[in-house]
C-alpha cells in the first residue's frame, strides 16, 4: 500500500528515534496541550511550534516537507469550518482552527514517524490503558494493510467487469468479512501454536534511562517556554 | 465525522476524554469476559475489515456512491461490547497513523462513534431482533448510529463555540439523514447476504431485555438531538442558551484551568461510581 510512508519512518535510528516511547508520548502530551490552550497571540506561538516540529523532523531525518504534505489531510475538513468562522464575522477563530489543528496532527506525526506502532502501545500500558484495548489496535495495524489490499483487489476487479451494483457490493462484503473471519482464526491458532500468551513483545525496546529524562525536560520545557514567552510578550 | 483537534474547546475535550476512558476500559472488560483474551487477532482483524470495507462503494444515486461505517454490523455480529473495542481500536489507528481525528479528541470521537454510536446501532436489534421487525431493526441500528454519532459530534463542536451558520447546520443535518439511511441499507444488505452464506456470523438477541438500559440508551440519544436541535434554533447557539441561563461568558471562552480541575471532578466520580458499583456487584 502506498500510504505505509509512516512505518517507513519510525524504523529510522535517529537520536529521536532512539529515545524510549514512554518520554516520547510525554512530550506529545506537553505539546498537545500547550497548544490546545493556547488562545493569546497563536500566530506567534504556532510559528515557534512549527519551527520545533521542523527542527524534529530533520533530527529524526524525515523530510519536513513530505511530513507537511501528510499532515495536510486535516486541511479539507478544517477549511470547511473555517470558512465558516471566517463568514460568520469571526476570522481569528478560522485561523485559530486551522493552525490549531494542522499543528496538532504534524505533531502526533512526529511522534508516530520515529516510534514504531509496538513501542508506542507499549508504553500506553505504563498509563494503565486497557492490554487487552491494547492488543486488538495491535492486530488490527498489523493486519490492516493486508485486508485493504484484498478489498482493493475486489474493487479492482468488481470495477473491470463493469462495477457492482449495491446487491453485488453488499455479496462483496459479507465474503470480504467471511474471508477475515477465517483468516483471524487461522492466526489465533498458529499464533495459540507458538506460545501467544495475549502480549506481544517488541523486536527492539529502548528502556527509560537518564537521556530519556533530559530529552523529556527539553522537548516538553520547549514548547511550554514559548507558551509563556508569547503570553508575556506585549 | 472524525473531529480533530483544536476544534473542541478545552473543558469539551477534557471532559469527553474523562468520560471516554473508563467507558472504553469498561467496553474491554466486557468484551475480554466474553472473547478469551488470546481470540483479539479476531476483533483486530475484523477491525481491519472495517478499514478495509470503505473502499467498497455502494452506488446509492446518480453518480454517488456510500461506504460502510459499520459500528452496528460489528455490534450484531460481535457484540456491542467487542465492537466498541473494535471501533475504539479503529479510532486510534485512524488518529495516530492517519492523522483523520485527533489524539485530545480521541475521547469524543470513541465516545461519539464506539460508545453510543454502537450501542444506538445495537438498541434496535436488542429490541426488535427476534421478531418480525427483525429486518427493519437491522436498518435502524445502522441509520440510527450514524446519526447519534453525527448528531454527537455538532453538538460538542456548537458547545466549542464553532461557528455554523443556520443554513450550513441545516445541511449537514440534511446530510446525517441521507447518510445515515445509506448505512442502514448498508448494513441490512450485508447482514443480509452473511446469513444466506453462514447463519451462524450473526448473533441473535439474547431474550428478555433491560428495560432500564434501553430507557438510559433513547434517553441519552434524544436528549443529544433534542439539545442541538435547540442550540440551532437560536441565533448564537450555546451562547444564547449561555446568556439565557445567566452565565455571562460562553463555555468555550473559559480556560485551562476550568477544563482541567472539571476533569478531575467528572474522573473523580466516575472513579467513586465504579468503585461502589464493583463493591455491590461482588
Amino acid at each position: 500500500m502506498s500510504y505505509n510512508a509512516v512505518e517507513e519512518w519510525s524504523r529510522g535510528s535517529s537520536p529521536l528515534h532512539r529515545r524510549a516511547a514512554a518520554a516520547k508520548l510525554f512530550s506529545l502530551t506537553v505539546f498537545l496541550l500547550v497548544l490546545a490552550t493556547a488562545q493569546r497571540r497563536l500566530p506567534l506561538l504556532a510559528g515557534a511550534l512549527a519551527l520545533i516540529l521542523i527542527a524534529g523532523f530533520q533530527v529524526a531525518s524525515i523530510p519536513p516537507l513530505a511530513a507537511m504534505w501528510r499532515a495536510a489531510a486535516v486541511l479539507p475538513f478544517t477549511g470547511l469550518f473555517a470558512v465558516m468562522s471566517w463568514m460568520s464575522g469571526n476570522p481569528t477563530h478560522a485561523v485559530e482552527l486551522m493552525l490549531k489543528s494542522y499543528l496538532s496532527a504534524l505533531t502526533v506525526l512526529l511522534l508516530v514517524g520515529t516510534t514504531p506502532i509496538p513501542e508506542l502501545l507499549g508504553s500506553l500500558e505504563l498509563v494503565k490503558a486497557p492490554r487487552f484495548l491494547l492488543t486488538v489496535v495491535q492486530f488490527l495495524y498489523r493486519y490492516l494493510f493486508l485486508v485493504v489490499d484484498e478489498a482493493a483487489h475486489m474493487r479492482a476487479a468488481a470495477a473491470a467487469r463493469g462495477g457492482m451494483t449495491f446487491q453485488a457490493a453488499s455479496g462483496a462484503l459479507a465474503v470480504l468479512f467471511v474471508r477475515s473471519h477465517s483468516r483471524a482464526e487461522a492466526i489465533h491458532r498458529a499464533m495459540t501454536a507458538r506460545g501467544f500468551d495475549g502480549r506481544f513483545r517488541p523486536l527492539f525496546e529502548h528502556p527509560f534511562g537518564a537521556k530519556d529524562v533530559q530529552f523529556a525536560a527539553v522537548a516538553a520545557g520547549l514548547p511550554l517556554l514559548a507558551r509563556v514567552l508569547t503570553d508575556w510578550y506585549r | 465525522m472524525h473531529i480533530p483537534d483544536g476544534f473542541l474547546s478545552t473543558p469539551v475535550w477534557a471532559a469527553l476524554d474523562a468520560l471516554a476512558a473508563p467507558a472504553a476500559g469498561f467496553a474491554a472488560r466486557r468484551a475480554q469476559h466474553g472473547f478469551d483474551e488470546s481470540k483479539a487477532p479476531l476483533l483486530g482483524v475484523m477491525g481491519a475489515f472495517v478499514f478495509a470495507a470503505q473502499m467498497i462503494n455502494f452506488p446509492v444515486g446518480v453518480g454517488t456512491s456510500g461506504h460502510l461505517v459499520g459500528g452496528a454490523l460489528l455490534a450484531c455480529t460481535l457484540g456491542p461490547a467487542a465492537a466498541s473495542v473494535v471501533m475504539t481500536a479503529i479510532l486510534a489507528i485512524q488518529a495516530l497513523v492517519f492523522q483523520d481525528g485527533g489524539v485530545l479528541a480521541l475521547g469524543a470521537n470513541v465516545l461519539n462513534m464506539a460508545v453510543v454510536g454502537v450501542l444506538a446501532g445495537y438498541l434496535p436489534y436488542h429490541l426488535w431482533g427476534r421478531g418480525r421487525m427483525r429486518k427493519a431493526a437491522i436498518f435502524a441500528g445502522g441509520a440510527f448510529s450514524v446519526l447519534a454519532s453525527a448528531v454527537l459530534a455538532l453538538a460538542e463542536l456548537l458547545l466549542s463555540g464553532v461557528h455554523m451558520p443556520a443554513p450550513a447546520m441545516g445541511i449537514s443535518l440534511g446530510l446525517f439523514a441521507v447518510s445515515a439511511l445509506i448505512e442502514g441499507a448498508i448494513t441490512m444488505a450485508v447482514v443480509g447476504a452473511l446469513e444466506k452464506i453462514q447463519p451462524g456470523f450473526v448473533r441473535q438477541p439474547a431474550p428478555g431485555h433491560s428495560v432500564l438500559v434501553s430507557a438510559l440508551g433513547i434517553t441519552a440519544v434524544l436528549l443529544a438531538a433534542g439539545g442541538v436541535v435547540f442550540a440551532s434554533t437560536s441565533p448564537d447557539g450555546i451562547e444564547h442558551l449561555a446568556m439565557q441561563a445567566g452565565i455571562a461568558k460562553p463555555l468555550s471562552s473559559y480556560g485551562g484551568g476550568a477544563g482541567v480541575a472539571g476533569t478531575g471532578l467528572i474522573f473523580l466520580l466516575l472513579l467513586a461510581g465504579g468503585r461502589l458499583w464493583r463493591k455491590r456487584s461482588a
